[in-house]
């Protein structure tokens, strides 16, 4: 039996598929998101900030060699497989190749070659594993501080260097919740903390996941090139409602910041009568119109998927029609219903803080973790059924029942009138 | 020669006395029915016991698999909800590394090593016995909870929900107050036990039992990583043990490892877990690397290329996959230095991967490859392997891994490895080594059709993950929104599911049909290699009439092409081994199980501690102490029992006309 | 192996039926023995990692401990591990007698270690109030030790056993007066280490030695009746038993873990107690 010789017919027909391929992966590149329409709003390839592009192009990296290996090795399979398969029966059953044991020259180089191409991926992933794990020195001075805390299923964001006054005099952090507001152009670093279990901060377009660990002050960096509109999520399986544990970071122009903040820093907005004859501002419309079930659409309307960061501008301005009665009802009931004792809103009675800060709820885009766009109807569907839209929740199991031995009583009931009140007021937190 | 013939005795003290004065039951000597299986120390039956539970929960763990894509078929799907999707998650991944992947390679463990290695059993064949009863305690423990489904009046809360990870501090009492995580958390530990016990026995028998002639660098590929996993068993499974323990403890009796009031750090747990998590994941794969280097060759029809390499790859991969762990871990914040470290460690561990599949590609090369069923799941293993290994390589580029961490790109790549490596590389060794432990053979074209409809599928369902997972989707989220891109990806990986789960079926109902059946087949159906060719299917209890002398690597081949040296060689074995007494072989015995059982009653007990003791809706006792140290009870008592009734034995004798005659008492 | 015993020429480091020469079970519980490094490994790591990282108010070790104490138990675990030795050598020579007094030795040495952790813990809880709950160092301290303080028990639980089966009648039979005896040294060891040394080393402490007799009197009583029927089982065995040179290796085999268990103890002594006082 001589050594089988090499078809050269089919070898050259494989090596320019081999060409063909590379070629292609090369030529898609970046663009790999859209041949394969994959710039969903949480994709890691179509990024926004210079941490995420660092991960992406590392990633591409990685991808470049492996598809190499791939298709070199995959080539070489391929040709060895049907080259010597046997071609008959009687080739099953004729007498057995030459049994040769191997080359030690063969692995040797083969070895070599592939630690040549670890050494490609390796020496950018050092880079890399420096400058995506704190802020460079040159921004170090004008990066902005916030820390991040994870809750049971939600976010609560904190600006350290935004001090606002109490009510009852001093002075504490900013705190805010679910939704981020950064400045674009600016690098963020945001302390990560947790109050609970462990939580992961992912916002896919600016940065890759950092965990929140208790006991552990883990931290990450991002920055935002332009304003946009971000969504995140948690990424560390946290219980039972960890897959609608979302959030939103908002970047926005360092001028429409100064003047959020500014807003931010004011205490909750009171609606009267006369501040609502005072006013002359044009409020604009509810943007989103209710869907036919709220738990079969959670995400958001087609206007608002549109351009999320305009909804999000919308949602600043005080809506349209507000009736001022209704709205202190609505504050009266957030009393009556215990709410307070769970939810703060600095400068009106809520105080609480184990859930989220509701001092500007009116203001953002989504509620109940960046599970439902924040409109009158969704906000009156998750106030009725909160336990519909995140299993075991907090104001479901505490709030409106409370522990009684094994089980669960109930606690107080809210009808739907009350949730127009409720909803009315909480939208009035601008 | 001198040495053949003192091997074929065991080392234990010899049956001198009758063995039922000294002991509570008499020994059972049934060859068939239930009590033989019960009580069998028979290496064969006890991996075909091994086989047939993992392939049983192997089945279950993949429904569990179609519930979850049936939920994700669509977004906000109401199918099942967060609760029991969080179950089902959880008990899938226990499922399929704990009670099938792990037990099923336990299985061919037992099968073959004893003959690969040229014995007569394990070298403690009763241990042997204990292991896999364990092991079905432990499997009992981890999915008794689904009972409270069913029975509400049960309450376990469930099955586990914590993830197979079990990541501290959801694990605390304060988080998952319910009885599952106790049963999760003492469910795992008993099976850790039958795996370190197991793995003692199999590093004996290997080291220990080889016949004359077979060195190490003789030794089987499938037998050298049966040895190396066995090493890593042993040495890994300390690490979760003991955060087990701790959390066990944490739980129970109120210490602070893992409660952050308390000053606990719950990154000790993540680390303890990836010490064992790590190498468990070569624990899974390595024999699968061993079965495939034993069928390529036998299909190609040419040794192994390059076994000393194949075998040094796959020390070192043991070696090093003890310094990976932290790449689990590159989001949790360790700093610069150690993620770089644990970063190169990764790549380095990929070379000795490729070094394997590069053999694999060099033994086909030059050969003459049969394309029969165990060779084509063996040649898709390769590829999905490979694959599996390149998006592993991928991660271990920390910056990137910190976008694919947690994400359904993770899923893809470890399914990869898992199905397209592990699972495939099992389903080519049951059908490769059916025909030798059943005596017949499964149909070609009804094998080929179900790796098509398993190739087509399994690729249908996790190649998608791979965008999914760039596209932001996180692992582990019951639900999904309409607006993030993923439909498609989802709609077509459940879709890719229910073929596989077709494929799956299509296997295991062939090979039922074929146990019946199927045409039945000589002592070496494949023309293979390796000593299990070279005996009867199905292998006699004794195994070898004459224990073989080994005189190169593929000991059968080589005795293919010296007959008439090999035949003179056992005619004389044989005579030997008859003057001294004929071959022994060792007794069966109930203490195993009774053992087992005591740990059962013991660890069912013990994991609702401080509940109280309710018996037909009446509180008998306010806890669960006395039925605890009940069981603990049963269980030294058996094991002392054990100790004291000896291994005892009987004899064969084989006749000229190959008759088998069995005697008992004092031969010597 | 039966016709080696027969001509009393036992070579105790070859064992000629198996690959390497080792005995199987030799072989089985150096692997284990392997095995069970792992388990202390993550336990003293976990114990160095909360010493590293104290939470506040966590317990301050040197005002806990009671070096002189741990030293003392230290130094008797060590020679109990000489007397193991003794029992190997004497049943290598086929001195079962010899084996029997050194077995019991060694059991006595481990249940005056045994009885020193019972009071050590005791005395931590009652008055210097470090709970396994109360401090992240009780937490790692007790799990630690506590398992420690388990294979000790058990090794002392396998040479009981050990020793009854060196009376073993080779005529067989005799079941429950084996389990019976037993029995009888297990009550024994227990009242020993549970009661009577923790008991004797707070009479050292300055406590009242009537009080303890009287305080323990019932656990004594059963003790010194396990140690009578412990007696009777000694004087009664059958002249002729199974056990002898042939069981060199289960002997030795216990001698491993015994020996594995007072080097981990050195370890640990090093690692918990020594570690503070640098």
């Amino acid at each position: 039996m001589t050594r089988p010789r090499l078809d050269h017919r089919l070898l050259l027909r494989l090596t320019s598929a081999l060409f063909a391929g590379l070629g292609l992966v090369f030529l898609s590149g970046c663009k790999l998101a859209e041949v394969f329409n994959l710039s969903g709003n949480q994709s890691t390839m179509v990024t926004a900030g210079p941490v995420a592009k660092a991960q992406w192009d590392l990633f591409m990296v990685t991808v470049y060699v492996s598809t190499f290996i791939f298709i070199v090795v995959g080539t070489v399979l391929a040709y060895a497989q049907i080259k010597f398969r046997a071609k008959s029966e009687a080739d099953e059953h004729a007498e057995p190749p030459p049994q040769g044991h191997g080359n030690p020259f063969v692995e040797i180089g083969l070895i070599a070659g592939s630690v040549a191409l670890l050494v490609i991926i390796a020496i950018p992933t050092l880079r890399d594993i420096w400058y995506t794990h704190d802020v460079p020195e040159s921004e170090k001075g004008n990066a902005i501080e916030v820390t991040a805390t994870g809750y049971q299923w939600w976010f609560k964001f904190e600006y350290p260097s935004e001090m606002v006054k109490l009510p009852s005099g001093g002075e504490a952090p900013l705190v805010t919740s679910n939704e981020l507001v950064v400045p674009a152009g600016i690098a963020i670093r945001v302390q990560l903390r947790t109050i609970d279990v462990i939580h992961s901060f992912w916002v896919p377009k600016l940065a890759g996941k950092v965990d929140m660990m208790p006991n552990r002050g883990n931290f990450v960096w991002f920055k935002a090139d332009k304003p946009g509109y971000f969504y995140g999520q948690c990424a560390e399986y946290c219980g039972e409602s960890h897959a609608i544990m979302r959030f939103r970071v908002i970047a926005l122009s360092p001028r429409d910041y100064s003047l959020w903040l500014e807003n931010q820093k004011q205490p909750a907005r009171t609606v009267t009568a006369q501040s609502l004859a005072a006013a002359t501002s044009p409020a604009t419309v509810q943007f989103a119109s209710m869907k036919v079930n709220p738990s079969d659409a959670l995400a958001g309307s087609p206007s608002f998927e549109a351009d999320p960061l305009a909804a999000w501008h919308a949602m600043q301005q005080p809506e349209a029609g507000e009736n001022a009665q209704l709205i202190a009802t609505g504050r009266k009931l957030f009393s009556d219903k215990t709410c307070i004792s769970c939810h703060n809103i600095r400068g009106h009675e809520g105080v609480g803080i184990t859930g989220p800060d509701l001092t500007r709820v009116g203001a953002r885009t989504t509620i109940a973790a960046g599970v439902l766009e924040n409109t009158r109807e969704r906000m009156h569907a998750w106030i009725k059924e909160p336990n519909h839209f995140k299993p075991g929740n907090k104001m479901w199991f505490g709030g409106y029942n409370v522990q009684d031995g094994d089980g669960w009583k109930p606690n107080f009931q809210v009808t739907d009138q009350e949730i127009d009140a409720l909803v009315a007021y909480l939208h009035s937190l601008k | 020669m001198a040495e053949a013939i003192a091997k074929s005795g065991f080392t234990g003290k010899d049956a001198a006395h009758p063995a039922k004065s000294f002991a509570l039951f008499n020994r059972p000597t049934a060859k068939t029915g239930l009590v033989s299986w019960l009580t069998t120390v028979d290496h064969k039956k006890i991996g075909m016991l091994y086989g047939g539970f993992a392939i049983l929960f192997f089945l279950i763990g993949g429904l569990e698999a179609l519930l979850i894509r049936t939920q994700l078929i669509v977004p906000n799907n109401h199918f099942i909800g967060a609760q029991l999707y969080n179950e089902l998650f959880t008990m899938h991944g226990t499922t399929m590394i704990f009670l099938a992947v792990m037990p099923l390679n336990a299985a061919f463990f037992n099968l073959l090593i004893p003959i690969q290695v040229g014995a007569r059993d394990v070298a403690f064949p009763r241990l042997n016995s204990f292991s896999l009863w364990v092991w079905v305690v432990g499997a009992i423990l981890l999915n008794v909870g689904w009972i409270s489904h069913f029975v509400p009046s049960w309450k376990f809360g469930g099955a586990p929900d914590i993830g197979w990870f079990g990541y501290a501090p959801l694990t605390s009492k304060q988080f998952t107050p319910d009885l599952s995580t106790d049963f999760w958390v003492l469910g795992i530990q008993v099976l850790g036990v039958s795996s370190i016990v197991a793995s003692l026995n199999f590093i004996v028998t290997i080291i220990n039992m080889r016949a004359p002639g077979l060195t190490m660098m003789r030794l089987p590929v499938f037998t050298w990583m049966a040895l190396v996993t066995s090493f890593l068993l042993v040495l890994a499974l300390p690490a979760i043990a003991i955060a087990l323990v701790e959390v066990m403890m944490d739980r129970n009796f109120g210490t602070n490892f893992f409660e952050v009031s308390g000053g606990g750090q719950p990154i000790l747990w993540q680390h303890l877990f990836w010490v064992f998590g790590h190498p468990e994941v070569y624990i899974l794969i390595l024999p699968p690397m061993g079965y495939v280097s034993e069928i390529l060759p036998t299909f190609a029809r040419k040794p192994l290329f390059g076994y000393p390499i194949v075998v040094f790859s796959g020390v070192a991969i043991g070696f090093i996959g003890f310094g990976v762990w932290s790449h689990h871990m590159f989001t949790t914040g360790m700093g610069t230095v150690a993620t770089a470290a644990f970063s190169l460690a990764t790549m380095a561990i990929a070379v000795p991967t490729g070094v394997k599949v590069f053999n694999w590609i060099g033994t086909l090369w030059g050969g003459r490859i049969v394309t029969r069923v165990p060779m084509m799941f063996a040649l898709g293993f390769i590829w999905m392997f490979m694959m599996g290994g390149l998006s592993g390589v991928m991660h271990s580029a920390a910056p990137a891994d910190a976008q694919q961490q947690d994400s359904y790109f993770v899923i893809a790549h470890f399914h990869y490895v898992l199905i397209g490596g592990a699972t495939f590389a099992l389903l080519a060794a049951i059908h490769f080594w059916f025909p030798k432990f059943f005596g017949r053979m499964v149909p070609e074209f009804w094998g080929k059709v179900s790796f098509w409809l398993i190739f087509v599928g399994f690729n249908a369902t996790f190649f998608p993950m791979h965008f999914l997972g760039l596209n932001g989707m996180p692992r582990r989220t019951w639900t999904y929104d309409s607006n993030m891109g993923w439909n498609e990806g989802n709609l077509f990986a459940t879709c890719g599911a229910y073929l596989l789960g077709i494929g799956i079926f299509t296997y295991f109902a062939v090979l039922v049909y074929s146990l019946f059946k199927g045409q039945k087949c000589g002592n070496d159906p494949w023309d293979a290699r390796t000593l299990e060719w070279s005996i009867p299917s199905p292998p006699p209890e004794h195994n070898f009439a004459a224990i073989p002398t080994v005189h190169a690597r593929d000991a059968w081949w080589y005795e293919k092409t010296h007959q008439e040296e090999i035949a003179r060689e056992k005619a004389e074995h044989i005579k030997a081994e008859e003057s001294h007494g004929g071959i022994h072989m060792p007794d069966q015995s109930w203490y195993p199980l009774c053992a087992a059982f005591g740990l059962l009653v013991g660890a069912y007990n013990f994991a609702q501690l401080h509940h109280p003791l309710v018996i037909a809706g009446n509180q008998v006792l306010g806890s669960h102490l006395l039925p605890a140290i009940g069981g603990l009870g049963i269980l030294l008592a058996s094991c002392y029992l054990w100790a004291l009734e000896g291994p005892g034995g009987y004899h064969l004798h084989i006749a000229a006309d190959g008759k088998v005659t069995e005697s008992r008492g004092d031969h010597h | 192996m039966s016709s080696h015993a027969a001509t009393g020429h036992l070579d105790h480091h070859h064992d000629h039926t198996t690959s390497t020469g080792i005995p199987n079970k030799k072989l089985l519980w150096w692997a284990f023995l392997a095995s069970d490094c792992m388990f202390f490994g993550a336990l003293i790591s976990s114990h160095l990692v909360y010493r590293l990282n104290p939470p506040p108010g966590n317990a301050v070790p040197t005002q806990v401990f009671n070096i002189e104490l741990t030293s003392f138990s230290t130094f008797i675990l060590l020679m109990s591990s000489l007397l193991m030795a003794l029992a190997v050598n004497a049943i290598q020579k086929g001195n079962v007698k010899s084996t029997r007094t050194m077995l019991l030795g060694t059991m006595f040495f481990g249940c005056i270690f045994l009885g020193g952790q019972v009071f050590e813990f005791t005395h931590f809880v009652q008055d210097k109030h470090m709970t396994l709950s109360n401090s992240i160092f009780g937490s790692t301290f007790y799990t630690l030790t506590g398992t420690h303080g388990t294979h000790v028990a058990i090794g002392v639980l396998l040479l009981g056993m050990m020793y009854v089966r060196t009376f073993k009648p080779a005529a067989g039979g005799g079941l429950l007066m084996n389990i019976l005896h037993l029995l009888a040294v297990a009550a024994a060891a227990g009242v020993a280490f549970i009661i009577l040394v923790p008991g004797l080393l707070e009479v050292l402490e300055g406590a009242s030695f009537g009080a303890m007799l009287h305080h323990d009197a019932k656990p004594l009583l059963i003790g010194v009746a396990a140690l009578t029927a412990m007696a009777w089982f000694a004087r009664s065995a059958s002249p002729v038993v199974e056990f002898g040179e042939k069981n060199a290796i289960d002997v030795e085999a216990i001698g491993l873990y015994w020996h594995f268990v007072d080097i981990v103890w050195i370890i640990i002594f090093t690692a918990v107690y020594l570690l503070e006082y640098l």
